[in-house]
């Protein structure tokens, strides 16, 4: 897929099952790439990051992404999306704990985990709020 | 001095990251991802021993193999290697498997050497050395303060513990590695790095090349942590590849090798004496702490090896102090920058100590913080988080909690210094109002794209989407390292002095008073042909160091299974003048994040009877996953007269400390070394047989 | 095959053999063909109503990612995931080698209870749960179809320090059965991190009830020893009674009484007594 598609979004973080930087959908379940022969996936469909996208329009779940911040460096943001695309797909209105179900399989060196929670709940039309908030010193006599 | 803008309608909104886009669609293309026509892949054999007397190496059945077009030995002549994973050589192929292929047919002569990997061996005096010229255990550094044996003598209490850290390894998720192109003694090289010109600078040395003549890019890299500075081995080998081979070469470190050779933070075994008055007023301290930074312990190393030491009594003024460090040389990857060095480390010290000292006088751990602390700004921020945490309601005396599932609070407060210098950047203008930003910096998925696009955006009274950032690139103006959380610091002011200098010469060019905002396209029309390219540099005024930061920790454990959950961590942190709020929350989540994986599950296990790393992968060294991250409280503290400060290193450092001093509260014992997995919190609560075999 | 402990000349696709992957509902047992994903079991609603244990259990095997691939047979033919055996530039004794490691190494993950001197724990989730529910493997040897009980399939690894299972080379599972006479069943693991980590322990039980009391029972303990490990006397102190902490506290202590754990992995027992316990407690 990489080498000699060119298709580059799913990457080769770990070649061995553990990190899910390299997931992409066969028949529209989510795999990891790294754990299988291309001649297991003869005659099956394989939908990438690159596959998700219409004529440039991001899919709600990457629009959820951006303005959630849920990814950072970005490189294990193409197998979070296209964990969560298989999850929305299955259960459009999934639960935090099926969020965490989902994407147990993918890791996140940077840290975007609480807002890719945040990001799959906003895709799937639930309205989430930042608590964070930004206080000026002077305020914090 | 130039002065950030009273009124700012960019800077400190939530503005999406400028390539998320690209992200989310698998667009971005990093250093993994580049594939230059032609381009064959490169591998490193690597010691097999854990110290050896290298006599000789055979490459001429590889080079031989199927479809290798070169190999080369990393050094020539008799060599000693010093750690598993050490690199002999490397080769240079069309597959991949050519390149396994090769290198199993690469013979190797060599002489095992007895070696050592556990701290605790490495100090005796008859371990086997890692270095000849010197012992394992260094020479200490002592420094001291005032009368401590008195003031301890004198002390109305007195607490001490062992605490020890483990080493952690960065696994940023990209490894390691480069793509190299040779045209004629030209070099391009697509690097995954911290530091454009750092990697520059060190390939031409290397090479012995001038500078000028290697172009470095790293458009978008997946994460260093302190890890990708240099060039490391790896680099200077696939340039050399490339040279050989006369074609481009690509070469991306496994998992494995990530695992062994390209960095770590060190480990601390610190044993540590603190005397107080009743009152808790801290008045001795005393540290005698070792650790080990591998076979940089004892040598300047590849990549900027760090040693050993920490700053100590770190945050808090002691009057009396004695401070001594050793570094321990053991056969194991060396030690590197890793996200605040030596501060976790320091804090999980001085932290837990503080919270023996709050058990055994009675004193709320807040109150005794509050009563040293001599930041005012974490004061307040301590003042704060405790309300918003909920302390009083929650904090109960250790180990109080009933039921067999309990919970407990802990927190802890961290500095650090961050600050800005040395960038250049340039602002150009076009006359179809469109505006390019271009700075050698890097983005390491901190969002320094976004914060060069919103600092030109507030000049130009754009939108920030209006503005494309350019970095990653030697070709670009020169700016430092991604480190030491220094880089929204150098680059904002360089970015604003070039926006405001260009601001500046488009209304001189165009006579018009006002070209923000609405005007900016009739404006820019007015250039006409030309392109308006305006240089700017860091200024002073625009930036600053030193942030504080407290974060509260509430823990559950299993005292049936010894399991630790994470519930909440509420973090108050100052960053000076916020930028980009979305991406610097992203990093005080990140940072959180990485305290959580020291404190409960990262550990690198070393194998005395074999000499290796057990775990060099993601199964067993065990990263955060999604459902263990708690509930995180962020509340950022606004000091915009102090300008830009970094906040991706203060926040991940009192994590660790603050959820072992919950983990304590809640069990009444301490666990006192990180990871606190399931064996030790058992073993701690007596549940555990002692062993007689 | 990544870490080249096995490189074979020749890969078979089972999943190429047709009628493997079904999952077959009855009501005096359940047939699973050994073709079926962990994914098809966790998602399974009859299966889940029937078996809650198994469900349980599959919906913990590593990923979904590994899940969606994972095959019943592959997961329970897998071989150690001992971390010296496991290490390319490792040769230990289950390699063919003449030492274990692990027995004055790094044992925090190995077996407490060990008829040989491996200490490589049997991991497999499914395995532990398929053994209390008394599941039997139909194996095709050397032309025939033979019918193993669960113990069968791992007790030869037992004391041969060489093996993982009891399958020789040329047996294919063809498919394992399940009976349904259990009123209800449990998987319970603790591991060290929330998901998709290897068990430190895991524990499954299923009891068939009533009259109020217990008629039969099985508890199974995971990552323990080369084979799932249950101890006949320990299932026949359940037979006949009604649920209280004490029984299983009996239970816990004779299923345990033999461990002998290593430097570093005597919370084993603690861990396994805890979940013994809460997974008795929930199926009765
Ligand atoms: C990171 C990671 C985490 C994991 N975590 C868990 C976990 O928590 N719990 C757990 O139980 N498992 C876990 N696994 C193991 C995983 O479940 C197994 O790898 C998987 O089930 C293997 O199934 P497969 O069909 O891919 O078999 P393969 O990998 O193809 O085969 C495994 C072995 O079984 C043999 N085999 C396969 N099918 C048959 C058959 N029908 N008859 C005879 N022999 C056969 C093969 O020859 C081979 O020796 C984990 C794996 C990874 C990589
Ligand atoms: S436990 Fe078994 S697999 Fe592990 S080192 Fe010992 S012999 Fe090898
Ligand atoms: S690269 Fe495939 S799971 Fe890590
Ligand atoms: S965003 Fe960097 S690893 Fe997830």
């Amino acid at each position: 897929m990489r080498d000699h598609a060119g298709l580059t979004g799913a990457k080769e973080v770990c070649d061995r099952g553990t990190c899910g930087a390299c997931t992409v959908l066969l028949d529209g379940e989510p795999v990891y790439a790294c754990m299988m022969l291309a001649i297991q996936a003869q005659g099956r469909e394989i939908t990438t990051v690159e596959g998700l996208a219409r004529n440039g329009n991001l899919t709600a779940l990457q629009e959820a992404f951006v303005d959630k911040d849920a990814s950072m460096c970005g490189y294990c943001t193409p197998g979070f999306v296209m964990s969560l695309t298989a999850l929305l797909r299955r259960n459009p209105h999934p639960t935090p704990a099926d969020i965490h179900h989902a994407c147990a399989g993918n890791l996140c060196r940077c840290g975007t985990q609480p807002r890719i929670v945040q990001a799959a709940l906003q895709a799937s039309g639930v309205e989430v709020l930042s608590r964070t908030e930004v206080i000026s010193y002077a305020h914090l006599a | 001095m130039p002065t950030w803008p009273e009124k700012r309608s960019v800077l400190g909104r939530r503005v999406r990251r400028a390539d998320g886009p690209l992200k989310v669609t698998g667009a971005a293309k990093y250093t993994s991802d580049v594939q230059p026509a032609g381009c064959l892949y490169g591998m490193i054999l690597r010691s097999k021993w854990p110290a050896a007397r290298v006599t000789g190496i055979d490459l001429s059945e590889a080079v031989r193999s199927p479809g290798i077009k070169a190999a080369i030995l990393v050094r020539d002549g008799e060599r000693r290697v010093r750690y598993y994973g050490e690199e002999l050589a490397a080769v240079a192929g069309t597959t991949k498997q050519a390149c396994l292929d090769a290198l199993r047919k690469i013979t190797v002569r060599a002489q095992p050497l007895p070696f050592v990997v556990k701290e605790a061996d490495g100090i005796q005096p008859d371990a086997p050395r890692v270095w000849d010229e010197a012992p394992n255990l260094s020479k200490p550094q002592v420094t001291e303060r005032g009368q401590v044996d008195q003031a301890f003598a004198e002390a109305e209490v007195v607490v001490e513990g062992t605490y020890s850290t483990q080493v952690e390894i960065h696994h940023c998720l990209e490894s390691h590695g480069n793509a190299a192109a040779w045209d004629g003694d030209e070099l391009t090289v697509w690097s995954s790095t911290q530091g454009v010109f750092s990697v520059r600078e060190g390939l031409a040395g290397n090479l012995g090349v001038d500078q000028s003549k290697v172009r470095v890019i790293s458009e978008f890299m997946g994460g260093g942590f302190g890890s990708k500075f240099g060039p490391g081995v790896e680099g200077a080998i696939v340039a050399r590849l490339a040279k050989q081979a006369n074609a481009p070469v690509k070469l991306m470190l496994s998992r494995f090798e990530e695992s062994l050779a390209v960095g770590n933070r060190p480990s601390s075994i610190q044993k540590v004496r603190l005397g107080a008055t009743r009152a808790g007023k801290l008045v001795a301290y005393e540290l005698d702490s070792y650790g080990t930074a591998g076979v940089g312990s004892g040598a300047a190393t590849e990549g900027g090896g760090g040693g050993a030491e920490f700053p100590a009594p770190y945050i808090y003024t002691i009057p009396n102090t004695r401070v001594q460090h050793r570094g321990v040389a053991l056969n194991a990857g060396a030690a590197r920058a890793f996200r605040a060095p030596g501060h976790p480390q320091a804090s999980f010290g001085i932290e837990s100590i503080l919270d023996e000292l709050a058990v055994k006088l009675g004193l709320d751990p807040v109150e005794l913080r509050l009563l040293n602390d001599p930041s005012e700004i974490r004061q307040r921020e301590y003042r704060l988080g405790r309300d918003r945490f909920g302390w009083r309601e929650k904090y109960r005396l250790p180990g109080s909690s009933p039921g067999p599932v309990k919970v407990g609070v802990g927190c802890a407060g961290a500095t650090w210094g961050g600050g800005g210098g040395g960038t250049r950047a340039q602002a150009q203008i076009n006359p179809d109002g469109s505006v390019e930003i271009r700075c050698g910096t890097q983005d390491l998925g901190t969002g320094t794209r976004t914060v060069m696009a919103m600092v030109a955006a507030e000049v130009f009274g754009l939108p920030p989407e209006a503005i494309r950032a350019r970095l990653g690139d030697t070709a670009y103006p020169p700016s430092g390292g991604s480190g030491g959380s220094t880089t929204a610091a150098s680059v904002s002011p360089a970015v604003y002095d070039a926006c405001e200098k260009a601001l500046a010469e488009l209304q001189q060019q165009t006579g018009l008073e006002d070209v923000r905002g609405e005007n900016w396209k009739p404006a820019c029309r007015r250039l006409g042909l030309e392109p308006l390219v305006v240089s700017g540099q860091w200024q002073k005024g625009l930036s600053s160091s030193g942030v504080g930061g407290v974060q509260f920790a509430e823990v559950e454990v299993d005292t049936e299974t010894g399991l630790v959950r994470v519930r909440k961590i509420t973090c108050v942190q100052d960053c000076g003048l916020i930028v980009s709020r979305l991406t610097c929350e992203s990093q005080v989540n990140g940072g959180i994040i990485m305290g959580i994986g020291y404190a409960l599950y990262e550990d690198r296990v070393m194998d005395a009877g074999t000499g290796v790393v057990l775990n060099p992968n993601l199964e067993t060294y065990k990263l955060p996953g999604i459902a263990d991250i708690p509930e995180i409280d962020i509340v950022l503290v606004d000091m915009p007269e102090r300008g830009v400060i970094g906040i991706g290193e203060p926040v991940t450092i009192p994590t660790a400390s603050a959820i072992a001093n919950a983990v304590a509260n809640a069990l009444g014992v301490r666990i006192s070394s990180l990871p606190i997995t399931p064996d030790k919190v058992l073993a701690a609560l007596g549940q555990v047989k002692e062993l007689t075999a | 095959m990544k870490e080249s402990i096995a490189e074979p000349g020749i890969l078979v696709n089972l999943r190429s053999i047709p009628g493997l992957d079904q999952i077959e509902p009855g009501d005096a047992q359940w047939v699973l063909g050994a073709g079926v994903t962990v994914a098809q079991i966790e998602d399974h609603a009859g299966l889940r109503r029937a078996f809650p244990g198994l469900h349980e259990a599959a919906a913990e095997v590593a990923s979904r990612q590994i899940r969606n691939v994972a095959t019943l047979g592959g997961n329970l033919a897998q071989h150690s995931r001992c971390w010296y055996y496991r290490h390319r530039d490792i040769y230990c004794l289950k390699k063919g080698g003449d030492t274990c490691h692990a027995r004055e190494g790094e044992n925090k993950f190995h077996s407490i209870f060990s008829g040989n001197p491996c200490i490589s724990p049997m991991v497999s989730s499914l395995a532990v749960i398929l053994t209390a529910l008394d599941a039997t493997v139909v194996v095709q040897r050397e032309g025939e179809t033979v019918t193993l009980t669960m113990t069968d399939l791992y007790q030869r690894a037992w004391d041969n320090p060489t093996l993982h299972h009891s399958l020789d080379r040329s047996d294919l599972i063809l498919r394992v059965e399940v009976p349904t006479r259990w009123s209800r069943s449990a998987y319970l693991q603790v591991a060290e991190k929330a998901a998709f980590d290897w068990a430190t322990v895991s524990c499954a039980a299923a009891v068939r009830v009533a009259d109020g009391r217990i008629q039969e029972g099985r508890v199974v303990l995971g990552s323990v020893a080369p084979v799932p490990y249950q101890v006949a006397a320990a299932n026949r102190l359940l037979q006949g009674q009604t649920w209280s902490d004490a029984l299983g506290g009996s239970v816990a202590e004779r299923l345990l009484r033999d461990a002998t754990p290593f430097a570093h992995n005597g919370h084993k027992v603690p861990i396994a007594r805890a979940l013994i316990q809460r997974a008795l407690r929930h199926v009765s």
